[in-house]
């Protein structure tokens, strides 16, 4: 029978779960049938040659190249870059609010449903129409209406055309009619230009009133919606004077 | 392995620091090379230097001990060795010419060392005769370092399946041994 040599390896007993895993362990108190498989995992572990560590240069260059800017100059790049956005983002909300509001108001103004102070300022600015108010009475300091004296205003409204240098009617012919009509009528210039200045501001034709005649009183219950500074601005026969208007009446 | 230092360590290279990122090279590299020249045997530097790249890209967002640190480098390594494996079965390409072996650059002249790479050699060799996923097994227990429940999680087994085998690499690699007389 021939001698067949066996490996001690061959019967599977021989090696032991424990055995295996002080092997795995790095355990060199094993079995001697396994002590050639403990040279072999140590040597597969063994220090790293040169070879193995030449591409360092490499990792390093592609290190410095992803990573290797400082936390802090990079955390405040991005901070920076953060602010940057996140003001310009408030930025753009604020003015988007304040396009919002200006236009708001803008529309309230147009549309004549502003607090009268400021629907006044929105008139003077940005020629919106003039402010509401309650009814004025006769002013005090006019004297009792007589025939003729009102005449004046009874045109007012009648003979409306707009006249002037600006481009908006509110602001054209304030009060001139009946300043005029107050001046050529009975020469009542003074509340005239009141009842002028408080009437709805549509322009009036001077001198087209009859003299003698009642008046309608128009002009007197106007609704004061004309802005007094405008008004009295271009109530005034000097100051229109100086504009050149023909309908003006030239000083004598 | 590192131990204690290792996660002064990453979060200095997280910070930037080149010399904490080398010494994390240096300690790994070697071995992931190792594990790359049996799953792919002749691409080893270039899987490792891709391997590297995304390690770095993701280095900072990283979060672990140094199983965890290894087994994300292993399993790149891996995942990135699979990718080439699906390449080349889509384009195979055939070598020009080969390199004579001794025409490689020779840099290390201590003859303790070479004998050392030598048997690291052998070593690789005889793991790479074993079956695919035994090798694996060895490798990432031995030369990476990594306990049986992240080589599972890192080969998508049970940690019964790896601990299988393992214990066949061993006896199979205990017979082979035995079978050759190789001593290292």
């Amino acid at each position: 029978m021939p001698n067949i040599p066996q490996s001690p390896l061959q019967d599977g007993s021989a090696v032991t779960d424990a055995d295996l895993v002080a092997l795995l362990a790095g355990k060199l108190d094993v079995a001697p049938g396994l002590l050639p498989v403990a040279d072999v995992l140590a040597a597969l572990s063994a220090r790293p040659s040169l070879g193995e560590l030449a591409g360092e240069a490499r990792a390093l260059a592609e290190f410095r190249r992803r990573a290797g800017v400082p936390v802090s100059r990079r955390h405040a790049r991005r901070s920076t870059a953060g602010l940057t956005s996140r003001l310009s983002a408030k930025a753009a909300a604020g003015a988007a609010a304040a396009m919002l509001v200006l236009g708001g108001a803008a529309t309230a103004a147009f549309a004549n449903m502003l607090p009268a102070p400021i629907q006044r300022l929105a008139h003077d600015v940005i020629g919106a129409p003039g402010a509401p108010s309650a009814p004025q009475p006769v002013p005090a300091r006019g004297k009792p209406t007589a025939p003729g004296q009102l005449a004046s205003h009874g045109t007012h409204k009648s003979n409306a055309k707009p006249h002037g240098t600006s481009r908006h009617p509110n602001r054209h012919g304030h009060g001139q009619p009946g300043t005029n009509q107050g001046q050529q009528g009975n020469g009542e210039g003074q509340q005239g230009t009141g009842q002028g200045q408080q009437g709805r501001g549509q322009p009036g034709q001077p001198g087209a009133g009859q003299p003698g005649q009642p008046g309608t009183g128009q002009g007197r219950q106007g609704n004061g919606r004309g802005n007094p500074h405008a008004m009295r601005q271009y109530g005034d026969p000097h100051f229109l004077w100086q504009l050149g208007d023909p309908h003006v009446p030239q000083r004598r | 392995m590192i131990n204690e230092e290792f996660a002064s360590l990453l979060a200095a290279a997280q910070g930037g620091s080149e010399a904490a990122f080398s010494r994390l090279w240096r300690d790994v590299n070697p071995a992931l090379l190792r594990y790359l020249r049996v799953i792919a045997p002749g691409a080893e530097e270039d899987l490792a230097a891709e391997t590297w790249v995304q390690v770095v890209r993701g280095l900072r967002s990283f979060r672990g001990d140094e199983q965890a640190w290894r087994a994300w480098l292993f399993t790149t390594a891996r995942r990135r060795a699979i990718d080439l494996a699906r390449h080349r079965s889509r384009r195979p390409e055939a070598p020009l010419d080969d390199v004579a072996v001794a025409q490689l650059p020779r840099t290390e002249d201590s003859a303790e060392v070479a004998l050392e790479h030598l048997s690291t050699a052998a070593a690789i060799a005889l793991v790479s005769g074993l079956p695919r996923l035994q090798a694996e097994v060895i490798l990432l227990r031995v030369v990476a370092g990594l306990d049986t429940e992240s080589v599972a999680r890192l080969l998508t087994k049970s940690p019964g399946a790896v601990r299988v085998a393992a214990h066949r690499g061993l006896r199979r690699l205990a017979q082979l041994t035995a079978d050759t007389g190789v001593t290292l």
